[in-house]
């Protein structure tokens, strides 16, 4: 038997024996080769330490990163689901042999990112009976140190009283459905809508940033680094919230002392953290062309003062909720695109070359062409956009706002 | 008298270690190679699942094909084989006549021909000086004279300057006057080196291997602006980068620097957060001193790089002086057993001297390097 320790060997019980992914794994060679010596090595219950031991850990990690190598070729809407699942199965065993080395808490902490990873770029859907149940015992396992040590309490940022302001488009205190549907979603306007999202828990919890450290801490997340993304400075990697936080609003003086600006920024947080989800409603605006609400994309940006993303557009009906901060919203229309300079380059089409806070008329001379519309984004307030409206959007206090987005 | 060192990864026995002849000192470990013969040079080429090796007419393929590490897959070609391509699918195979063959990476499988899309008729006319246009004999696919290929991609180019993505014809450079000196293919893209110097590229550039400044996918060949000028003499496809030597004897490495492949730094000074992984336009590199002849006056003929390789996510640059330098990752080995402890290099070190008298000649694998030497 295994000299482990109980927990673990829960954990190794709710692994999938060979017999329960085979079908899976027909054609993958390697992974049936793989999984199959590492499942019959754990049912077998052999010692730590045996020879095979060293040997099949190694084996695993091979196949996590051939894995990893195969989802980073191609494009990633098209790399085969048996690939993330295959990448999924094989971080599972990866961290499962991990942890019979060592539990440390640092080891702990490595299963811990190895486990997002699973969930990021792996397919944790349907692989076997019992996945969900490992997934969610390895998470509490990988968590349970790591919450609650006595670090250095993050801030809890102050209400900001609600200013008057420019807002050069129309304003909806609260419409209902119809009105919405008639005014600006059938008017293709963009307008500001006040007071719909005042009941969200979000709103007075999430001002509190040690809440954020407590339920999402331990998670990791892509985060952009570099005030806006078209410049050569910026990057994106994957790092845990509570490193991002306590970078980006742990100190007294957050900003203006060199740090970069991170920005988590258009990721899926809330399919990752169900706790998070619990505190905000999709808004029933999303529903108007007679969706449910499962099919609206729903994205947390996350960051300090001064976080940029420059003149845009998406393809979809947005609607951006502001919980806690404000940001200065520039607008343009789609009929301005031909003054707006997009990129040439296949990835950045959608995104002008120009600076909407400092426009250079001298460069870019059709932009005098262009109207521009100027807003400030305030807590509560939600930003109704049609597809294709170009918008850049730049937060001047640290700020987290949810966007959805529906076709 | 040849002799075949080895390091990276071996778990599907792609390699047979010789047991007898290895110091647990060296970096790399001596490998018996099956069927050798010294009648003929022995062509290798490994990918991630297996190995290739090509003797004659013989092919050789070992590896893991069903269920167990060390299988071995044997065929015999009706001619001499030419060059191997290898990926983990199948194995591209060309033959002294210029036909073109694959073998699927399974056990019992056999030796296809592949057929080849005509060249486009439009592309083959020119204008004579006086205008007149003027049909190069380019009616049928003809001699295939290089072949490379990787995941997501697969290249042949013929005698006339045909570019195929097998089987499709993608491109028709000059017939005349134009000569392809090396074909290199990453997982996803492609690059070739004209007899000018002058690189071309092709494929999926989304992390930056094209070296064209726009990320994107560029359907056919691209001449690559930023080399544009500067005379290449040897060129190297990774698996998302890629990397040239010039004739003035400069570096260039260009794509993704995840693990340190270009030789470029991975970590900001902290050790916190990274440096950009993406560099879509051509690096150039500043080499570090290499041996103690490039104390002499005449240092830069003694240690110029002359070739460059490329694995999956490494670097080996090797220098007249007979010195090898590596950068990129190397958990599996890839740059030498001596880095046992490292997981990456970001910048070029040296990893292996050949002895002198030796020819030596440098493969990478996905996750491996091969050196071959011979008196």
């Amino acid at each position: 038997m295994f000299a482990a320790a109980a927990p673990l060997l829960e954990l190794i019980k709710l692994l999938p024996r060979f017999a329960d992914i085979e079908a899976l794994l027909e054609h993958e060679i390697e992974a049936r080769y793989i999984l199959k010596r590492a499942a019959d090595h754990l049912e077998l219950g052999k010692l730590e330490g045996s020879s095979s031991s060293e040997e099949i850990s190694y084996l695993i990690g091979a196949l996590v990163d051939k894995h990893w190598e195969r989802i980073h070729s191609g494009h990633f809407s098209s790399v085969p689901l048996v690939i993330r699942k295959v990448y999924a199965l094989g971080c599972y065993f990866k961290i499962i042999f991990m942890l019979l080395e060592s539990t440390s808490h640092e080891q702990r902490e490595k299963c811990g990112a190895i486990l997002d990873e699973a969930q990021l770029l792996g397919c944790t859907d349907k692989l076997y009976a019992k996945s969900k149940d490992l997934q969610a015992a390895l998470m509490s396992y990988l968590d349970e140190d790591v919450i609650g040590n006595n670090s250095k309490p993050l801030p809890i940022l102050a209400p900001l009283e609600r200013i008057s302001s420019r807002c050069d488009i129309p304003q909806l205190n609260a419409p209902s459905i119809l009105e919405f549907r008639n005014s600006c979603y059938q008017a293709e306007q963009p307008t500001l809508l006040l007071n719909t999202i005042n009941h969200w828990p979000a709103i007075s919890k999430w001002r509190d940033l040690n809440y954020l450290l407590k339920v999402a801490g331990n998670r990791t997340v892509p985060i952009e680094i570099g005030s806006n993304y078209v410049s050569d400075e910026w990057s994106q990697q994957l790092v845990k919230i509570r490193d991002f936080l306590y970078r980006q609003f742990g100190r007294e003086t957050s900003s203006d002392d060199n740090q970069e600006v991170e920005y988590l920024a258009q990721h899926e947080l809330f399919a990752q953290i169900p706790t998070l989800k619990s505190d905000i409603c999709v808004p029933d605006y999303c529903t108007v062309s007679g969706d449910t609400p499962s099919n609206v994309d729903i994205k947390a940006w996350l960051g300090p003062r001064h976080t940029i993303s420059p003149m845009h557009n998406d393809p979809k009906h947005n609607l951006l909720c502001q919980v806690f901060g404000s940001k200065i919203i520039i607008l343009a229309s789609p009929a301005d695109t031909p003054n707006l300079y997009p990129h040439e380059s296949e990835f950045l089409n959608n995104t002008s070359q120009i600076d909407a806070a400092i426009p250079d008329f001298e460069r870019f001379p059709l932009l005098r062409r262009t109207r521009f519309y100027e807003l400030l984004l305030q807590p509560g307030d939600c930003l109704y956009l049609p597809p294709k409206w170009w918008h850049y959007v730049r937060s001047e206090t640290p700020s987290f706002s949810v966007s959805f987005w529906w076709e | 008298m040849r002799q075949f060192l080895f390091t990276g990864f071996n778990a599907f026995g792609q390699h047979n270690i010789n047991k007898n002849n290895n110091s647990c000192r060296t970096s790399v470990l001596e490998i018996c190679t099956p069927r050798d013969s010294n009648e003929y040079p022995m062509i290798i080429a490994p990918c991630w699942r297996y190995t290739a090796y090509a003797v004659g007419q013989r092919l050789f393929l070992q590896g893991l094909f069903d269920s167990q590490p060390g299988e071995c897959l044997e065929v015999e070609a009706a001619v001499r084989i030419k060059a191997l391509a290898a990926c983990d699918n199948h194995c591209l195979v060309l033959l002294q006549n210029g036909e073109l063959f694959k073998l699927a990476a399974k056990l019992r499988a056999q030796l296809v021909q592949i057929k080849l899309e005509n060249p486009p008729i439009a592309a083959a006319t020119k204008r004579t000086i006086f205008g007149d246009a003027k049909r190069i004999a380019c009616g049928s696919p003809g001699e295939i004279t290089h072949i490379a290929c990787g995941s997501h991609i697969n290249v042949a180019i013929s005698a006339g300057n045909a570019i195929y993505s097998i089987p499709s014809c993608l491109h028709q450079f000059p017939v005349r006057q134009w000569r392809v000196q090396q074909l290199e293919c990453g997982n996803e893209h492609a690059i070739l080196l004209n007899g000018n110097g002058d690189v071309y590229s092709w494929g999926n550039g989304l992390r930056g291997q094209l070296g064209h400044e726009a990320l994107g996918v560029q359907e056919t060949p691209r001449l690559i602006d930023a080399l544009a000028g500067i005379k290449i003499t040897h060129i190297a496809a990774g698996g998302w980068h890629s990397a040239a030597i010039s004739a003035f004897g400069d570096l260039y490495t260009w794509g993704s620097n995840c693990n340190g492949q270009l030789g470029m730094r991975v970590l900001k000074p902290g050790g916190l957060l990274k440096e950009p992984t993406v560099y879509p336009l051509p690096q150039l590199h500043d080499l570090p001193e290499c041996c103690e002849a490039a104390q002499d006056a005449d240092a830069d003929a003694v240690c110029s790089p002359l070739r460059i390789c490329a694995g999956s996510r490494h670097t080996l640059l090797v220098r007249s002086c007979g010195r090898v330098w590596g950068s990129g990752w190397t958990i599996h080995g890839q740059l030498g057993k001596q880095l046992e402890k490292r997981t990456y290099l970001d910048k070029f070190e040296a990893i292996y001297d050949a002895p002198a008298n030796y020819d030596y000649n440098v493969i990478c694998g996905p996750w491996a390097t091969l050196i071959m030497l011979s008196k």
